[in-house]
């Protein structure tokens, strides 16, 4: 039987892949895809907490929606996100003909 | 009796102060004369009228009052800004404003050639107002404020032709010794207020005081009286404040606002005499700087030097007065003395006017047949008036503090030590008459040395230097002046039966000092035949020494009799050296050892500094984690994000 735990930790183990992928990949597009798989995992959460609800008293109709609302909203800010990190990506490889992220440490004192 | 108009006595001056020192630079020469000469000519108009308001009114009573408006109340502390015109203060008003006017009169033509003249009127008003705060003001603080006014005027012109460093010298020290002088002045005011929570006269007058508190507010006092009265031992200012124009040196510098000392004094009669110690300490102090300065003044060269030491020994006289308990001879001393060392001052000017700016008595001489009749005429009626070999106003100023020292019976009850078997002060009033009488008759000498070698004998100046005779604005004030050192006698006429007299026109005006009332120790004739003796003698030893046609052949015979006490003299005692040597130079060592140690090293270095070189060190250790790697930044986020889920989640 599949319950809430086996979704929460592939959700965790989603969201841990992603991080490390955007901690340590190079390429900047990697990196912006290992958001995306952390945006999803957290997804994967709502959904499954919308599925399976915490509290013992009767979730409402409402209570249902809410997570599966938060995931629409994820997904809708995520591709936001794709689109203006790509033009990001694309404008840094027009300057610097590079999209590696380790070139780019500017962003200090 | 409260009046509405009293606030414009000094208000006035101080109108023409602004105008002049603001506008002054672009109005005609004439109205800033005007301006400058009318405010004050106003303000002795007021005075007048106030005055025989006054003087129409009986006893203790006899004042006029304005209460100008409350300056500050804070807590239990209230001072108003009161103004109060008695008999005291209101013959002050008429001393400042009458012989000031006269003054800014004579500055007129002494000042014509100057370019900065609106400047040196306004500083002129701004004096004269200050002077009248002083003098009017009904407590300790305005009194203050006043206080420090006059100083930071007499500051301004002494140091008024500032482009000479060593008249801007003397400005400084005039003002930093006053400082010394006005810090006791302020404890005395902490101490009285501390103690009693009163500040004006008026109620201090009816305190309760302990012997301690009143001895040492009283001390405290007389303190900032000795700097701005220039008494031992903070006299050393006021012969170097001869660096200003010699009006000034006149106006403020002999006539009003080195007596304000004697005035405070005075006016705290109630004060001291609640602490006779004190008092003969006045006396004492008073009599030995009237005995040095005199002294000092015998051998110098300078005409403006001799008139300043004369004016240091005259102003002990006055103190010597208020510290054996005789206030009305201390200020009467002290109006006479506004008349007649006005008129030397002035006439000392007409001379260094005449002569092109020459000071040095052994360049002058014949000058009242040479062309200075007017100045000379006058100079010697006012040297009259000092020396006292006529009976005109200073014989019998002085003469009656002399006589009240003798008989004092203020400190008869006081021991010299704590100890009540040691032995009493009973000495100490006829000691200080004998010193008197014999600075009487050095101050007889000196003056008659400078009358002669002045304006009797030969010309010994350069010859193409001719001596003219000043203009009418310079010599009206002269004769004016030379007059009121005539008649000012009316006022210390010794006649008890004439109903004008100043001690009794002031009774009931002064407390009376502890002990009774004097005893007549000598007949009043037979002092008076002293003093006379006194002066004479001054004068024939004068006369021997510099009779007309000797020259400077006097200043040799004494240079060869007294060769080491003339040369110690002539320099001043070495006083100036004494004070560099044990004051002067021991605080530059220690401002020095304060600069470099404290606030070099260890403020500067360590604190300020250090405190920055810490931040930089921090800083430079700190800088390694901020490297603009953005994925190094992501993953401290997010091991600090797993550090704080594990320490709130897991184990809270």
């Amino acid at each position: 039987m599949v319950g809430p735990l086996h979704y929460l930790f592939l959700a965790a183990a989603l969201f841990a892949l992603g991080g490390i992928g955007v901690v340590l990949r190079r390429n900047a597009l990697i990196v912006l895809m290992s958001i995306e798989l952390m945006l999803n995992a957290v997804n994967l959460t709502f959904l499954t907490f919308s599925r399976f609800p915490l509290a013992k008293s009767a979730p409402t109709q409402a209570g249902f929606l809410a997570g599966h609302t938060a995931a629409f909203f994820v997904i809708a800010v995520a591709a936001a996100e794709a689109a203006v990190g790509l033009a990001i990506v694309i404008a840094i490889f027009r300057s610097r003909t590079s999209v590696n992220v380790d070139e780019f440490d500017t962003l200090k004192f | 009796m409260e009046v509405s108009w009293l606030y414009l006595v000094p208000l006035l001056p101080l109108v023409g102060a602004a105008v002049n020192g603001i506008l002054g630079r672009w109005l005609p020469k004439a109205w800033v004369y005007a301006v400058a000469l009318l405010v004050v000519a106003l303000s002795f108009c007021i005075g007048v009228f106030g005055w025989f308001q006054v003087a129409r009114l009986e006893g203790e009573t006899a004042q006029v009052r304005q209460l100008v408006y409350t300056w500050l109340a804070t807590g239990s502390l209230r001072v108003d800004l009161g103004l109060t015109l008695d008999r005291l203060s209101g013959t002050m008003v008429l001393v400042v404003t009458g012989v000031g006017f006269l003054i800014h009169l004579y500055s007129v033509g002494y000042m014509d050639e100057d370019p900065a003249y609106w400047r040196y009127f306004s500083y002129l008003n701004l004096f004269v107002s200050m002077m009248l705060l002083l003098v009017l003001s009904d407590n300790l603080v305005a009194m203050f404020v006043g206080w420090e006014g006059v100083g930071l005027c007499s500051y301004l012109l002494i140091g008024f032709w500032y482009d000479d460093e060593s008249k801007a010298y003397a400005g400084r020290k005039a003002f930093v010794v006053n400082r010394i002088g006005d810090f006791g002045f302020l404890i005395g005011i902490f101490v009285l207020y501390f103690y009693t929570g009163q500040v004006s006269f008026h109620t201090l007058r009816v305190a309760p005081l302990s012997l301690g508190v009143a001895s040492a507010a009283a001390a405290l006092l007389f303190v900032g009286a000795t700097g701005k009265s220039a008494q031992l031992p903070l006299y050393v200012w006021l012969p170097d404040a001869m660096a200003g124009p010699t009006p000034v040196s006149a106006l403020i510098h002999a006539a009003t606002m080195v007596t304000a000392g004697v005035y405070m004094v005075a006016r705290l009669s109630f004060l001291y005499v609640q602490a006779p110690g004190v008092m003969a300490l006045v006396a004492v102090v008073g009599v030995l700087t009237a005995l040095m300065a005199a002294l000092i003044g015998t051998a110098q060269m300078d005409i403006k030097r001799v008139l300043a030491y004369s004016t240091v020994s005259q102003l002990g006289y006055m103190f010597v007065g208020v510290g054996v308990g005789a206030f009305a001879a201390g200020t009467a001393h002290l109006i006479t003395h506004a008349f007649f060392k006005a008129c030397l001052f002035l006439g000392s000017g007409a001379v260094i006017h005449g002569l092109h700016g020459e000071q040095d008595m052994a360049r002058m001489g014949g000058l009242r047949r040479g062309g200075l009749q007017h100045t000379a005429i006058t100079f010697f009626i006012a040297t009259v008036a000092i020396t006292g070999i006529l009976p005109i106003s200073g014989f019998f100023s002085k003469d009656e503090i002399l006589a009240q020292a003798l008989n004092t019976r203020a400190f008869d009850f006081l021991t010299l030590l704590p100890d009540p078997g040691s032995p009493r002060l009973t000495f100490l009033g006829p000691t200080i008459y004998v010193v008197g009488t014999l600075t009487a008759l050095i101050t007889s000498f000196y003056m008659w040395r400078c009358y002669l070698l002045t304006f009797e004998g030969e010309y010994r100046g350069p010859a193409d230097v001719h001596p003219h005779e000043a203009p009418w604005v310079m010599t009206l004030p002269l004769w004016v002046l030379a007059a009121l050192s005539v008649v000012g006698a009316l006022i210390v006429l010794p006649a008890h039966d004439l109903s004008f007299t100043w001690e009794r026109f002031t009774e009931g005006l002064f407390a009376r000092p502890r002990g009774g009332p004097a005893a007549e120790r000598i007949p009043e004739l037979v002092a008076f035949g002293i003093a006379l003796v006194v002066a004479w003698m001054g004068l024939a030893s004068a006369w021997s020494l510099y009779a007309p046609g000797r020259g400077l052949a006097g200043d040799e015979r004494l240079g060869r009799a007294i060769p080491r006490l003339r040369t110690a003299l002539a320099n001043n005692l070495y006083v100036d050296q004494l004070y560099d040597r044990m004051v002067t130079r021991p605080l530059w060592a220690l401002a020095r050892g304060l600069w470099r140690v404290v606030d070099a090293t260890l403020i500067d270095g360590l604190l300020v500094n250090g405190t920055a070189q810490l931040v930089a060190a921090i800083g430079s250790v700190a800088r390694r984690f901020q490297n603009g790697d953005v994925q190094r930044y992501a993953a401290v986020t997010a091991v600090g994000v797993l550090i704080l889920v594990y320490v709130f989640l897991v184990r809270g």
